[in-house]
């Protein structure tokens, strides 16, 4: 299965990081909040007005918004 | 050795119980401290009780980050704390893990050993990670990484003894184990690829190579300036690529966890990569209510109404007690003193100007126990969550909506609401928004204006037109506030919106002592720094409002000299700032205003309700402020010598227009003073508001003669 973006996975799906794009800050930041190649993530929800969204990783739950969600490639 | 102190400083991510244990370490008793150059806050104190040798132990607390990547200012100044870039480094460091999380925690206790501090690890919060079935075995956890791990309970102080033993212990130099040197080596091991290469360049011409690190995450966030960089340094971090250094900080971060995972497969736990989030268990379950999309949303609305109450209306009567107190106060140096300049000086500089510092703290203080109790509970990141697609418009964060709401009931506590906000940038343009929001203080204002001038009896549908124009000035600032933001976010502060990247901690009972200890910080930090430039503004605008003094009519027969040909003569026209109310006139002329609301608007520097009183001495009519209908009434009968009305509902509507938007609040001043560190934006502030109030102001007076009203 070819990667897609965090930010299109279904609630509740596992899957695991396979890169986080772009070049600046927050690419930097994503990394360090544990979303590193093969870690485990999930989406939990979606705020009521549709964004940002809930996930898990790394045994806690950190919320992104879904165009920085979208910075994350997900496979499996 | 004996006598000088050990300097322990902790570090930890957020919401580990890091603030906790501090307080339970020292006692509670600190001082507050900030680097040069940025605004984030470091705790200091000593800890208690006489320990062996007679040494006295120093705690810093630093502010807690995931990372010491210095990608903001938070990270940035965890970094030179632990380095020790103005100051010598720490003796030790504790580092406070959440047991319930070492998956992410350990990824800055391995920054911490890349460093090569004395490092001791506070295990804290064993209890919840046992109760969410993840067992850690502390001396296995100490083994693997070569640093002593000391279970703790922050919140029962279990294991503080324990911690402080082995932190003096640690450092006063105990020889560091082979596994945490095996543990040192691979982590200062160089990665591969291009972003290795440009670490490698800058640690040969830096020829530090934590350095080279710490400046090459710098680069990467382009905040050279945050590490404090001598210029040396900055050359050389100038030199990498920053497309390079993202890589190269990229590769350390995965390296890290990299290792971290390695750790927990080697403690015979589902490494990080793995496993779900056993400790979330509960908090998932509350959020399934409190984050709903109907249940979340109502809920919210309830606890920010609640909030904005407080300060609102809950603050009231204990202003009124300050007031009261301090009229009392007043009251008792006149009748000591009897009367004379000395006395005025007294009572209406001095004594009113602390009364002026001290009315703001019900606000302040209500406010900053709600903020900790929903912060330290783990709300305040679910409301945040909520509402920020809707601050995301306006490029900002979610923990920008408290602040902003805030501002409707003063924006004094508001401003000092917005040191939640990490990026300075984005700190600065919500400080910026905050006066446009209609606080509190207007609200005299309006309502004079709209009793004295609004046709009562005249009704649009069912609403009254006095009704729908306090609405509109209510919606007007709104939106000018919403305006001037996203303006600012695109010129001036220019900058992308901020990442939300926000953690929702487990929901957990909140610790009314931490509160009420940050609380008092911030109220005796505004009533030291921002309290005495509001007391000096207080007797200079006395001064000005009061001198020179009339004549004495009966002394000087006949040589009565009137400062306006035919107008009321009240003590306050003869005033410096009476005769430049006069003076100003002809600049007021366009927006519909005449002299007398020209001293009024100088007296509202104040505070803005200060002109509905300034407004009535003008008249000669005293405690305008307690009472406004003698005011309303003279406004309705004065007339110009030519017959006609003085004011009208177009000039109260201007009036009311201008009050929008000026900057008449010297403690706004004040205040913002304080939190940018500087007079330039306080001075931009009061500039900007001030002629946008007045081009306003003029522009409703002169399109709605235009349009035929008067």
């Amino acid at each position: 299965m070819s990667p897609r973006s965090l930010a299109t996975l279904e609630l509740g799906v596992a899957a695991r990081v396979a890169r986080v794009a772009g070049v600046d800050a927050l690419r930097l930041r994503l990394l360090e909040m544990g979303f590193v190649p093969g870690t485990q993530v999930r989406v939990i929800k979606r705020a009521p007005f549709g964004d940002p969204l809930e996930l898990e990783v790394r045994g806690g739950h950190v919320s992104l918004r879904a165009a920085e969600a979208a910075r994350i490639e997900v496979e499996g | 050795m004996s006598g000088e102190a050990l300097t322990i400083a902790l570090a930890g991510n957020p919401n580990v119980g890091k603030t906790s244990l501090f307080n339970e370490l020292t006692g509670a008793r600190h001082k507050v401290g900030n680097y040069a150059g940025v605004t984030v806050e470091i705790l200091e104190g000593e800890v208690r009780g006489e320990l062996a040798g007679g040494r006295r132990l120093r705690v810093i607390d630093l502010p807690g980050t995931y990372s010491l990547t210095p990608i903001a200012e938070d990270e940035a100044v965890a970094l030179r704390g632990l380095v020790g870039r103005e100051r010598p480094p720490p003796d030790v460091v504790v580092l406070v893990v959440d047991a319930a999380n070492l998956a992410r925690n350990l990824y800055l206790a391995l920054q911490v050993i890349e460093l090569g501090r004395p490092l001791v690890i506070a295990l804290n919060m064993i209890d919840v990670a046992a109760a969410a079935g993840i067992a850690i075995d502390p001396a296995a956890l100490a083994a693997a990484l070569g640093v002593p791990v000391i279970p703790t309970v922050a919140r029962s102080g279990e294991g503080s003894a324990a911690l402080t033993q082995a932190a003096v212990e640690i450092g006063e130099g105990a020889p560091a184990p082979v596994a945490l040197e095996e543990l040192r080596a691979r982590l200062r091991a160089s990665p591969e690829g291009p972003g290795g290469e440009a670490l490698a360049g800058l640690e040969a011409a830096l020829g530090d190579p934590l350095r080279a690190r710490a400046l090459v995450g710098a680069r990467a966030a382009d905040t050279v300036a945050l590490v404090a960089a001598d210029q040396r340094e900055a050359q050389a971090a100038d030199g990498v690529a920053p497309e390079a250094a993202i890589e190269a900080a990229a590769a350390l971060a995965i390296a890290r966890y990299a290792e971290v995972d390695r750790l927990l497969a080697a403690l015979g736990h589902a490494d990080g990569a793995r496993s779900g989030a056993p400790a979330m268990d509960r908090s998932a379950r509350i959020d399934r209510i409190l984050t709903h999309r109907v249940w979340g949303l109502a809920i919210f609305i309830g606890v920010m109404a609640i909030l904005f109450t407080s300060i609102f209306a809950w603050a009231e009567p204990l202003m009124g007690l300050i007031e009261g107190g301090i009229a009392w106060l007043s009251d008792q140096v006149g009748a000591l003193l009897g009367p004379g300049i000395f006395t005025d000086l007294l009572r209406e500089g001095v004594i009113a100007g602390v009364g002026n510092v001290l009315v703001f703290i019900p606000q302040i203080a209500l406010l900053f126990l709600f903020v900790g109790l929903l912060e330290d509970s783990g709300y305040m990141a679910r409301a945040a969550f909520l509402i920020d697609r809707l601050m995301a418009r306006v490029g900002l964060h979610g923990k920008a909506f408290v602040p902003l709401l805030s501002g409707y009931a003063c924006a004094i506590p508001a401003i000092l609401g917005t040191r939640t906000i990490s990026s300075f940038r984005d700190r600065l343009v919500t400080i910026l928004m905050i006066p446009y929001m209609s606080c509190s203080a207007r609200l005299p204002i309006y309502v004079l204006l709209i009793a004295a001038l609004m046709p009562s009896d005249e009704r649009v549908g069912p609403f009254t037109v006095g009704g729908l124009v306090l609405l509109g000035m209510y919606l007007l600032s709104t939106a000018s506030a919403i305006v001037v933001g996203a303006i600012y976010k695109r010129t001036i502060l220019r900058s992308p919106t901020p990442p939300l990247v926000l953690e929702l901690p487990p929901y957990r009972l909140p610790r009314l002592r931490n509160t009420l200890l940050a609380v008092t910080d911030r109220t005796m930090d505004f009533v030291r720094e921002a309290g005495t430039v509001i007391l000096a503004m207080t007797v200079i605008l006395w001064a000005l409002l009061s001198f020179p003094r009339p004549p004495e009519a009966p002394a000087e027969a006949g040589a009565k000299v009137e400062v306006v040909a035919g107008a009321e003569d009240a003590p306050i026209v003869h005033s410096i700032g009476g005769r430049v109310g006069v003076a100003m006139e002809p600049l007021l002329r366009p927006m519909g205003q005449e002299w007398r609301v020209g001293i009024a608007i100088l007296g509202s520097f104040a505070a803005r309700e200060v002109m509905v009183s300034t407004l009535g001495l003008v008249y000669g009519i005293e405690g305008a402020d307690d009472d406004d209908r003698p005011l309303r009434e003279a406004m309705r009968e004065a007339r110009e010598p030519d017959g006609s009305r003085r004011y009208t509902p177009l000039r109260g509507l201007a009036l009311m227009v201008f009050y929008v938007y000026a900057c008449l609040c010297m403690s706004t001043v004040a205040v913002v003073r304080r939190e940018t560190r500087s007079w330039r934006w306080p001075i931009f502030m009061f500039v900007s508001m001030t002629t946008i109030a007045y081009v306003a102001a003029t522009l409703t007076f002169q399109v709605g003669r235009l349009l035929g009203f008067e």
